[in-house]
Parts: C-alpha cells; sequence; structure tokens
C-alpha cells in the first residue's frame, strides 16, 4: 500500500506562500461550513450539529500544523456570525479546536493512514482520532469554557457534553470520511499537502 | 389604431444596503463617520463587557442599546431574522437543561410549576445567563451588520496586527464568499439540468449536500496554486516587506483617518470597561445577588437570600 507521507528520493519539502494561502482559503471553507452548520441546526452555543469539526480533522491530515490554525481561526469568526457563541467564549475554545484538528493530523502521521481511507485500518483511525477522540476533547474543553463563563451550571454540564460529543461526532464521521475518501487523491498530489507537520 | 405607447422610465431605486458575507449593510450610516478600529473597539467593548455583569436587568438594558445602535446605524432590522431561531432555541435549550439536571445543593429551593419540581437558584442563573449571552451576541451582530469585510481588515491593520496574520484574516473572509459563490454555481449547473432538489428524500438532499463539497475542495486547491503564484509574481512575502527591506505601503488604510470623535469614543469606551471591570472585581457590585428581580421574587417567595 502507498506510503503518502515518505519523501521521495532527494525531495525536499518547505513551507511557503503556498501553504499560507492554502491556509486562508482552508479557513474560509471552515467558516461557511461552521456557519450554515450552526444555522442549519439552531441550538446555540452547545452545538448539536456542526460539521465543522470535519473540517477541522481533515485540515491538518492534508496540511498538517496548517489545518490546525485553520482549526483554531475558523470558529472564532463562524461562531460570530452565526451568533452561536460571542466573541470571549469562542476565544476560550481555541486550545479545543487547535487539538480538535490537529489530533487527526498527529494519528494519521503516526500510524501512517492513507488519507484516502482505502483499507478498514484507515477507517478505524479517522473514526477513532478524527472523531472520537476530538470530539470528546472539544465537548469536554468547550462545556468546561461555558461553566467558567457561568453560562451554565455544574450541573448541566454533562448532559451538555452528550449533546455537543453526540452531535458533532455523527456529522465529523459521515461528512469527513466522505470528503477524505473522494478528495484525498487530488490533495496528496497538490504542492499545498504536508507530508510533515509544515510542509 | 394608434398602437404606439409610451414608455416612461422608472425613477431608480437608490440602493439602500450593501452585499456582505453573509448579510448586508446599510449604505449610508452614521458609522461610517467612525474609523474602522474604533468599530472594532466598539465589538470588542459590546462582546466582552457583558462578561462582568451578572446582573440581567443590565444586560437586558445593554441589548436596548444594541437594538437602539442598529437602528440608529440605519440596519435593517427585517435582515436580523435569521438570528431569531437561534435566539429561541438556545432559551430552549438553557432551560430545559437545567430543568433536567439542576444539581443537587441542599440549599436549593423547590418550587412546584405545573406538576414540576424546579428550583429556584438554577433557574434564575439561567434567566441571568441567558441574558448576558444575548447581549453578547447582539454586540457581535451590530459588529457585522455594520462592517464590510475590508473594514474589518482595516480595523485589524490599524491595531498593529502584523501583515501575514490580516492577510490570512483578508483572506479566509473573502475565500468564505468565493466558496459561497462557487456553491452557487454548482447547484444552477444541477438545476440548469433539471435536478429538482425538493423532490428529493431528506437523506438524499443529505447525501447531495455532502457531494457538493468534492468540487468546492478541487475549486480551492486550484485556487491556492493560482493564488500563490499571483503573490509570488508580485514579491509579496509573509513579512510584509518588499525587496528593499522597507514595509510595503498599505493602500487601504490610506483611505481612512481617525478624527477627534474617535478618539473621544475609545476613551469612552476603555473608561466604561475598566471602572465596570474594577467594580465587579474588587466590589462585585454587578453580582446576581444585586439584581432588583431576584430580590423581589426571593421575598415574594419567601426564599432566604
Amino acid at each position: 500500500m502507498e506510503n503518502v507521507w515518505q519523501l521521495e528520493e532527494g525531495e525536499v519539502r518547505k513551507p511557503g506562500i503556498v501553504h499560507v494561502v492554502m491556509l486562508a482559503l482552508f479557513t474560509g471553507i471552515g467558516i461557511v461550513v461552521g456557519t450554515f452548520g450552526s444555522l442549519a441546526i439552531p441550538i446555540g452555543f452547545v452545538s448539536a450539529f456542526w460539521p465543522g469539526q470535519a473540517v477541522q480533522s481533515i485540515g491538518s491530515i492534508w496540511f498538517g500544523w496548517w489545518g490546525g490554525i485553520a482549526a483554531g481561526l475558523f470558529p472564532l469568526i463562524s461562531n460570530s456570525l452565526s451568533g452561536s457563541a460571542p466573541l470571549p467564549v469562542s476565544i476560550a475554545y481555541l486550545p479545543a479546536n487547535i487539538l480538535q484538528g490537529m489530533v487527526a493530523g498527529w494519528a494519521f502521521r503516526r500510524f501512517k493512514s492513507n488519507p484516502s481511507l482505502p483499507t478498514g485500518k484507515d477507517w478505524w483511525v479517522f473514526i477513532l482520532w478524527g472523531a472520537l477522540v476530538p470530539n470528546a476533547i472539544g465537548a469536554a474543553w468547550g462545556t468546561t469554557m461555558l461553566v467558567a463563563f457561568g453560562l451554565i451550571t455544574q450541573a448541566a454540564q454533562f448532559v451538555s457534553f452528550l449533546g455537543w460529543f453526540i452531535g458533532n461526532t455523527i456529522p465529523t464521521i459521515v461528512l469527513g470520511g466522505l470528503v477524505l475518501k473522494y478528495v484525498s487523491p487530488l490533495v496528496v498530489r497538490s504542492k499545498a499537502f504536508c507530508k510533515d507537520y509544515w510542509a | 389604431m394608434n398602437t404606439e405607447t409610451t414608455l416612461t422610465a422608472s425613477p431608480e431605486r437608490a440602493a439602500k444596503s450593501r452585499k456582505t458575507l453573509l448579510g448586508y449593510v446599510p449604505m449610508v450610516s452614521p458609522f461610517y463617520a467612525f474609523h474602522p478600529a474604533t468599530r472594532l473597539i466598539l465589538f470588542i467593548f459590546l462582546g466582552v463587557t457583558p462578561l462582568f455583569i451578572f446582573i440581567p436587568e443590565m444586560n437586558i438594558l445593554l441589548l436596548f442599546v444594541n437594538l437602539a445602535l442598529l437602528r440608529w446605524g440605519k440596519v435593517d432590522i427585517q435582515q436580523l431574522k435569521i438570528y431569531m431561531p437561534i435566539i429561541f432555541t438556545v432559551a430552549i435549550f438553557m432551560f430545559t437543561v437545567v430543568i433536567l439536571a439542576p444539581g443537587k445543593d441542599p440549599n436549593y429551593t423547590p418550587l412546584e410549576v405545573l406538576g414540576k419540581t424546579i428550583y429556584y437558584q438554577p433557574v434564575f442563573f439561567t434567566f441571568a445567563a441567558y441574558w448576558r449571552l444575548i447581549a453578547m451576541l447582539f454586540g457581535t451582530i451590530l459588529f457585522f451588520s455594520t462592517n464590510r469585510e475590508r473594514e474589518l481588515l482595516v480595523g485589524l491593520r490599524a491595531l498593529r496586527l502584523p501583515f501575514v496574520a490580516s492577510y490570512v484574516v483578508g483572506l479566509s473572509i473573502r475565500a468564505a464568499g468565493m466558496f459561497m459563490e462557487d456553491f452557487r454555481t454548482i447547484r444552477e449547473a444541477e438545476q440548469a439540468r433539471g435536478l429538482d432538489t425538493k423532490a428529493m428524500r431528506f437523506s438524499d438532499q443529505v447525501k447531495l449536500y455532502m457531494m457538493y463539497l468534492i468540487p468546492l475542495f478541487s475549486i480551492a486547491l486550484r485556487r491556492a496554486n493560482e493564488i500563490s503564484n499571483a503573490l509570488f509574481a508580485r514579491g509579496y512575502t509573509l513579512t510584509g516587506r518588499t525587496s528593499t527591506g522597507k514595509p510595503r505601503e498599505d493602500y487601504i488604510r490610506s483611505t481612512y483617518s481617525y478624527s477627534k470623535r474617535d478618539f473621544v469614543a475609545i476613551a469612552f469606551m476603555i473608561i466604561i470597561f475598566v471602572v465596570t471591570g474594577l467594580t465587579q472585581i474588587f466590589f462585585n457590585v454587578f453580582a446576581i445577588e444585586h439584581s432588583p428581580l431576584n430580590i423581589f421574587l426571593r421575598q415574594a417567595l419567601g426564599i432566604p437570600s
């Protein structure tokens, strides 16, 4: 099976302007997907359906840290545009949003999984490290921040966590799986694809 | 028979709004007399100040201030109806959660409402939290209803955000617009070929939505190459400096200038923010216990404070 992470002999990869541009474009995609996800099933700051998480995982798998930065940046804007979270709360979500993205990127590189998901192993790596673990981190951190900001009570945290985790994991698996399967063959041949974390 | 008809030109309709990322901003607004940096500071001020205020009446007042500013800014209030579902469902969600999971504090006061036991303290806390959230959200809505992407960019650059960061923010906001435009093109192409989404089952509509992303990502990849080549050809570097090492001229920023009213507005906001923050941190002035409604309800229900 092809190892897309393996450098070819003599191949040198350096971060360049194409990565910065891709970061911006990917952030733009995240803004749209995140905003319309929040507006489609509006349940407020406890996001019950947020396909934006799929974009976060995909971003770091394809573009390493550039995708991770996009994962942190786009919710700041999409949450403001959709009205799902005020600016200070969105800023507090930032570490979890970066982690939500980077966990998948780390796992695919660590386990040498193919982003096109050709085997069952690749699917399991994506489901576990691209959907379940990041959403557990995101939901735990997000609801903790909501308690810290005094927007929900401590007692309501577990119910909020479950709503957040389940509501985000399902669109991540469906949307993320499809996009990875069909778009990855194009991306891995592009200049912007990162075999390592920055290039 | 005279078949000649006279065509008179209809009076031209003056445009009242300008398209922006998600909605429209007014063509003419008193906000435009202020520098974009002042408007950005207003956004931060209105978004952060409610964090220090736990008294719901004050946050409701702040909400009215936001609505008054929207009206003063000539924003079409009708356009804000896209936010109505979120405003109602947030309330439903927050109150459902607090009724289902109120917590087990023995100091909570049980109340019988429609045959269901609810607890006063967590319910009033949720009521106060809801108005804090809405006050903060309307600060955000005000900003995005009176500022275009370009003004956000100028505001960020005026606050000395590094070139590469402001470039990424600017391009990402433009990319969101381009992404939506591409999405519209793909949908129209499908409709022109006879696709009727209304006749489709919900599950098929969801699948179709997923399938839109494939050409959209492909376009984004191609566009990343085109834009990076164009930037390279124009001599752009990530530092924002020219080949001689000097900072690149910022044309957009040069078209805006500060006036006395900007300094007055910024000073006013900073003073209010600092006073609010310090009085809450050191004297707990805006604590929920000081809410007149809370005091009234506690007295009416015989709940000790």
